[in-house]
């Protein structure tokens, strides 16, 4: 089982309540089942009976899970509880035991085809979210870099991934590494930061640069957007917990901005599930409570605007608290271009 | 009474309860009850490694208010339905198991800071938050509670208190029941009802001290009025390396009889110095690391501190400086994390109790002995972390690198040490424990310490409890 190749995580964290209190949706949901903790402790169950795979209640507990990585970014020997539950995904998928909901969601998919125009040195990823394209981050983007070739066609294999079907994430990564190639471009820059994990990592092409928006935007030549007032910030659990990107913050410290990080500390995950983004169509209400858990926050702090990297995180939010007001950071450098 | 999954009473108080807090807060799937099966008591943990199968609960019942509490608690009445509080569930001494079935009453969506009052420092939260959020909140406002226990992360405002808890900066802050003003309970029977609003005072007994340390039996607490400090302007530390546990020991007692007033001492003994200080903070050394540190307006914390420097210079066999204390204050829950942490396949328990000055050393050798007598492969190590004007806690451990494989086996030989180091602990002065609380796993112990002053907690565990729903089993008292 894909599983065992965790075995030190299992060990590890199944008696361990060390980063229990950055586990997101426990902190949204009070379950202890939703912790890493809770993970191990299945995970162990299923190690020691193979049956147990296919127990739905634990099934659902991992499919749930909202892959935050800030528990993992915490320990101080950074167990790959991450690792772990989408290893348990595969293991699910491959035994033929994934539900309904996610083997239907997981086709939508499986079929996406990818095509390049406009003109440009850098090739543009714009496909900013599972379920909804969100213009007016690439328009922003574009508008302030608008030389670029542009991918567009759909997720490039990082959903499929996340649901565990991994053999069918490769084979879309394929075609995507192909549509990349065939454009001539060294460097793709992409404003979903689970595509650039993707692109970092399993679905690396090689020779091609992946760059988020936001080190592009870095570059450019931009004024002050400190006339937006007061952000606070909502960091992508893909760039800080996953692949320790800075940029966005850098970004904002470049256009002036007052930027305030959101909550009291900067450990928790406020990103409302990016880590897993096909939750928010497997069990919506979850995110919906991971939502009120930063609406609650933003209340308390009396927060003006929220600006994130994240496009998933600003759909979540902008889904079930249409009241806050959430900026995506492209949009934010697009206020401040001269 | 345990109940079947296939009864008409299952479905009955599954109804009810849902009535009381929604359905989305009454939960009964394999992972949540997975969950609440296992604390951090390492009994549960080698049956669940072993392959079998701690009890867990019927129904986890997450109430999101006092009066949800309360009601849970008639219901419980009504059907004499067992009721285990549940915070964080880090408590190591199986306070927080499900022994009985029936309800697991979790507390985490109790989970606000209610507010900060920056003119009497003083912070209201409920009771189910954990403690490190409540303590980034109280920061982000310019404060500290200065409660900094390795469980900050995962245990409760509430799991503090029932288990009267205690954190690093206790030589000067405090533990919890040093911390509280006052409290919100629910009792047993569903009364929500409130100690007086200051902890000094002469209108009779203080009801806040029959709670705190009550680990469920007595009534849940709902929300707490704690003590907070304003963020100190600097803090200090600095180590030394004496060549025995007694020269430290002294060393660390003239600390404390010149009432410096240090915000922490931590005296490690040789096997400890040895292993963890080396493996967790990398200083390699033979002996009996100390460690002291101050915290405040930077002149005074400087004229405490060289008047601390001057009286273990005296003795010391090695200065380790400010940076061999600063080391130990930034890696100080490092201990606690996998692998420098104690964990399977070892079998580890620790011993942690408290006595005076005059009595704390013979308490160490005492459950030493103890220790090895009954379990001569066991290593003990010990540390002593929380300081006060009269004495000290032990902090002492036994590990057993391989415990027998048979679970049943294993818990005996386990239940022997504690049996046996515990009683000569209590013979010598000390208590059955410090900060950790009693729970399940040394209730058994408590008639011994307390005598017939026993009778006297029982009969308050009666008058609050007639029913014998609140966690029964647990602390000593009668279980289902």
């Amino acid at each position: 089982m894909n599983m065992e190749k965790y075995l030190d995580v299992i060990n590890a964290c199944r008696f361990c309540f060390m980063c229990r209190h950055l586990a997101t949706l426990a902190a949204a949901t009070g379950k202890e089942a939703d912790t890493p903790r809770g993970h191990a402790l299945i995970a162990d169950r299923i190690r020691m009976d193979k049956a147990e795979l296919s127990n739905p209640d634990y099934i659902r507990s991992i499919y749930q899970a909202e892959l935050s990585g800030a528990c993992r970014k915490h320990c101080v020997s950074s167990y790959n509880e991450v690792g772990l539950m989408l290893a348990l995904r595969q293991d699910i998928v491959e035994a033929g035991l994934a539900p309904a909901a996610v083997s239907e969601l997981a086709k939508e998919f499986m079929d996406v085809q990818f095509k390049v125009s406009g003109d440009g040195d850098m090739l543009y990823y714009p496909h900013p979210c599972i379920e909804t394209h969100q213009p007016e981050i690439a328009k922003a983007f574009l508008s302030v870099v608008p030389n670029v070739k542009v991918i567009e066609g759909g997720d490039c294999g990082k959903v499929l991934q996340i649901l565990g079907f991994v053999k069918e994430s490769q084979a879309v990564a394929v075609r995507f590494q192909a549509a990349v190639k065939a454009s001539g471009c060294k460097t793709i820059v992409v404003s979903n930061p689970a595509a650039y994990d993707f692109l970092k990592t399993d679905g690396a092409i090689d020779g091609i640069t992946v760059l988020h928006s936001s080190e592009v935007l870095l570059k450019a030549q931009l004024g002050s957007a400190a006339k937006l007032g007061k952000l606070t910030f909502i960091n992508s659990d893909f760039l800080r917990n996953y692949q320790d990107c800075h940029a966005p913050k850098e970004l904002l410290a470049k256009l002036g901005c007052e930027v305030e990080g959101f909550g009291a500390n900067c450990e928790d995950s406020y990103a409302c599930g990016e880590g897993s983004m096909p939750g928010i169509r497997l069990f919506p209400e979850l995110t919906r409570k991971m939502v009120a858990h930063v609406v609650g926050i933003a209340k308390r702090f009396q927060v003006e605007a929220i600006v994130t990297p994240s496009p998933f995180t600003k759909h979540a939010l902008m889904t079930y608290a249409p009241e806050l007001k959430v900026l995506a950071i492209e949009e934010v450098a697009a206020a401040a271009k001269l | 009474m345990l109940i079947s999954r296939q009864s008409y009473s299952y479905e009955m108080l599954r109804s009810e309860l849902t009535w009381v807090v929604g359905d989305d807060n009454v939960q009964t799937d394999c992972s949540e009850k997975l969950a609440h099966s296992i604390d951090y008591y390492w009994v549960p943990e080698v049956w669940h490694d072993r392959g079998l199968k701690p009890q867990t609960p019927t129904f986890i019942v997450h109430p999101g208010s006092a009066e949800e509490v309360a009601e849970i608690l008639k219901i419980a009445n009504t059907h004499k339905i067992p009721v285990t509080p549940w915070g964080g569930g880090s408590g190591s001494q199986g306070g927080a198991l499900p022994m009985y079935g029936g309800i697991c009453l979790d507390t985490k969506r109790l989970n606000k800071v209610l507010e900060i009052d920056p003119v009497s420092l003083t912070v209201t939260a409920e009771a189910g938050i954990i403690m490190q959020h409540l303590e980034w909140e109280v920061q982000k406002a310019g404060f500290s509670t200065m409660h900094f226990p390795a469980s900050i992360a995962c245990a409760t405002l509430g799991g503090f208190i029932a288990h009267r808890g205690t954190g690093v900066l206790s030589t000067r802050y405090g533990k919890i029941e040093d911390m509280i003003m006052s409290m919100e309970v629910v009792t047993p029977t569903g009364e929500i009802i409130n100690t007086l609003p200051v902890p000094r005072h002469a209108s009779g007994p203080d009801l806040a001290q029959v709670f705190l340390g009550s680990e469920g039996t007595l009534g849940v607490v709902t929300k707490a009025t704690m003590k907070i400090h304003p963020l100190p302007a600097v803090r200090k530390f600095h180590a030394y390396l004496f060549s025995d546990l007694h020269s430290g020991m002294v060393a660390g007692e003239k600390l404390m009889a010149r009432r410096l007033a240090p915000s922490v001492i931590r005296l490690y003994d040789h096997a400890s110095t040895i292993s963890i200080i080396k493996r967790v903070l990398g200083i390699e050394r033979k002996g009996a690391y100390l460690v002291f540190g101050f915290d405040g307006e930077e002149d005074i914390v400087d004229l405490q501190m060289k008047k601390a420097v001057a009286i273990c210079e005296e003795t010391a066999v090695e200065d380790l400086g400010t940076e061999g204390g600063q080391t130990w204050w930034d890696q100080r829950y490092k201990f606690y994390y996998p692998p420098y942490t104690f964990q399977m396949p070892q079998a580890f328990g620790t011993l942690d109790t408290v006595a005076t000055f005059a009595n704390i050393e013979n308490v160490y050798w005492s459950m030493k002995d103890a220790v090895k007598e009954h379990c001569p492969e066991a290593n003990y190590i010990g540390h002593f972390s929380h300081w006060y004007d009269w004495g000290c806690m032990l902090y002492a451990r036994f590990i057993i690198e391989k415990p027998p494989q048979d679970a049943a086996v294993a818990v005996a030989l386990y239940n022997r040490i504690w049996d046996a180091a515990i009683r000569a602990a209590i013979k010598n002065g000390g208590v059955i424990n410090e900060h950790h609380g009693v729970g399940l796993k040394l209730g058994r112990i408590m008639r011994d310490l307390y005598g017939p002053a026993f009778n006297v907690l029982e009969g308050i565990k009666k008058t609050l409890d007639p029913n014998n729903i609140m966690n029964p089993g647990k602390m000593g008292f009668q279980g289902v």
